[in-house]
């Protein structure tokens, strides 16, 4: 693949995403949330301002769970279908369809990473203005972290666009892929727990983390934010399984490498072989 | 210039190209006829890397296209059918992103949009969202112009154009001919097969019913009186 064939494609797609006004509109979506969680957070213990990064990005962070994966999942379904004029233009190209496929993630990523600084950059700055600092670090590993998980999804709407071809069944794919991380799940997970002794159970709780990556997401968000004692003996004993808190924070981000980067694979092998 | 051997194409059932040979010489102007469902786009989309061929051979100045098809696309620019841009993108910005594409200077731009005898001129500025089909079409063309590739393929492109564009069209053909480019289209239109194309491959159901050069094909019009469409519809008929 080369990084030349790559680059074009993508600025093309990050123009497109913005003249569409997604990005703009992401962006300000992300923005009103994190100024809304911020103000009106504490408003059912009679409390209404603005409050600190600690508490805003711990409740950001459920949000962003449910919003990024559906934002990345439309955005990349959309994007990735096949348009037929269009892409006989683009495949007939000198460019493989893998650098196709490459450039436009990378447009897509780049318009929501646009969307996410700009969104939680400026939330984030009118917070910083209104409060103190206490929990400020927390706030930019939650960006990386919700920059992640959006990259995860793109691979997924990816794979799901390429695989399935048609509009409806594309979107439909799209939209159960949602259902299924984020809410079905965990749901899946506790139900078949309840069918096993103990041990095992807490085993395969613990090794059920690494087929979510939204779970993986919400854990190393939590792990990185506030360490291992929010879990209390729960998270102590699934620290206890990965060996540690530095070894469960790369555990997790390897796990959500590898979430990535199959989906992409498996994208480009059913592309190699299809007919545009 | 473009050998294919023995292409074959089944859609699950369905043969869309059978078995069909021909050779394209360089500098030739090779035309392929036939009603719809013939297998024209498929062959044309099996050159330019688009449609993986069930058997058979594609090679491309002496490149095999199955095997490295980068390599042979670099040798050809491809005109679909039914062109598509995004529409919120200008003309100028779509021959921008192909001219990066194709690592090929900005100042092609130039030479294809005002230094052609089609006339590209007066909307590179318009959003794709504002331009006719015919004008669409015309930037697909201009695209397809961008890389000065040896060889062009073009699917009916002069399906979406008005008269007086498919008058200039021609001429605009003509003159790549002259520049020595080879250049295989698909066509309904038997005038545009009649001026521009050296010879016909004619297709029916699939299958090459008859290669011909156009001087037999004026030869059989002045002999038997018949016009070029009744020419066609007896190898349609013979088939």
């Amino acid at each position: 693949m080369e990084l030349s064939s790559i680059l074009p494609i993508a600025r093309q797609e990050l123009t497109v995403a913005i003249r569409n006004k997604w990005t703009v509109i992401f962006a300000f979506v992300f923005g009103s949330l994190v100024l809304a969680i911020s103000y009106f957070g504490t408003m059912t213990a009679g409390d209404i301002g603005f409050q600190g990064f600690n508490r805003t990005t711990a409740s950001l962070l459920s949000l962003v769970l449910y919003l990024i994966p559906l934002v990345a999942l439309m955005m990349g379904t959309q994007s990735f279908l096949r348009n037929e004029g269009e892409d006989e233009m683009l495949f007939s190209q000198p460019v493989s369809r893998s650098e196709v496929l490459a450039g436009k993630l990378l447009g897509l990523f780049a318009a929501m990473t646009t969307a996410t600084f700009v969104g939680f950059g400026l939330g984030g700055i009118v917070i910083a203005t209104q409060t103190d600092a206490e929990g400020f670090l927390g706030y930019p590993v939650f960006v990386l972290l919700s920059l992640i998980l959006a990259l995860v999804f793109l691979s997924l709407s990816m794979l799901a666009a390429v695989a399935s071809q048609r509009r409806t069944k594309a979107f439909g794919i799209a939209l159960l892929l949602w259902f299924f991380f984020v809410i079905l799940y965990d749901l899946l997970v506790l139900g078949g727990s309840l069918l096993l002794k103990e041990r095992s159970a807490n085993y395969f709780i613990f090794a059920s983390l690494f087929g979510n990556p939204v779970d993986m997401v919400r854990v190393a968000g939590l792990l990185s934010m506030k360490g291992g004692e929010v879990f209390g003996a729960a998270g102590a004993a699934l620290l206890k399984f990965l060996g540690g808190f530095g070894q469960a924070i790369a555990a997790l981000v390897a796990g959500l490498i590898v979430w990535t980067v199959l989906p992409i694979l498996a994208s480009f092998r059913l592309l190699r072989d299809q007919d545009i | 210039m473009i050998e294919v051997e023995g292409l074959t194409k089944t859609f699950r059932e369905f043969s869309a190209v059978a078995g069909v040979s021909f050779t394209v010489r360089q500098g030739e102007t090779f035309a392929l006829l036939g009603p719809n469902g013939s297998g024209k786009s498929t062959i044309l989309k099996s050159i330019a890397g688009l449609i993986k061929p069930s058997s058979g051979g594609i090679s491309i100045g002496g490149i095999d296209a199955l095997k490295r098809p980068q390599e042979a696309r670099k040798l050809l620019s491809y005109l679909p059918q039914r062109v598509g841009f995004h529409d919120c993108l200008t003309a100028q910005e779509v021959l921008k992103f192909y001219c990066r594409l194709r690592k090929l200077p900005p100042s092609r731009i130039e030479d294809v949009v005002h230094g052609s005898e089609f006339n590209f001129n007066g909307f590179s500025e318009k959003r794709v969202s504002e331009l006719s089909g015919g004008m669409k079409q015309k930037l697909g063309l201009a695209v397809a112009c961008l890389a000065d590739a040896p060889i062009l393929l073009l699917d009916e492109p002069t399906v979406s154009l008005d008269p007086a564009g498919a008058i200039a069209f021609r001429k605009f053909l003509n003159s790549l001919k002259e520049k020595g480019k080879t250049i295989v289209f698909t066509s309904h239109v038997l005038a545009d097969v009649e001026m521009l194309a050296d010879r016909v491959a004619v297709l029916v159901d699939g299958k090459l019913t008859a290669l011909v050069t156009i001087e037999e094909l004026r030869l059989r019009i002045a002999d038997k009186r018949q016009s070029l469409e009744e020419i066609y519809l007896d190898y349609a008929k013979t088939s």
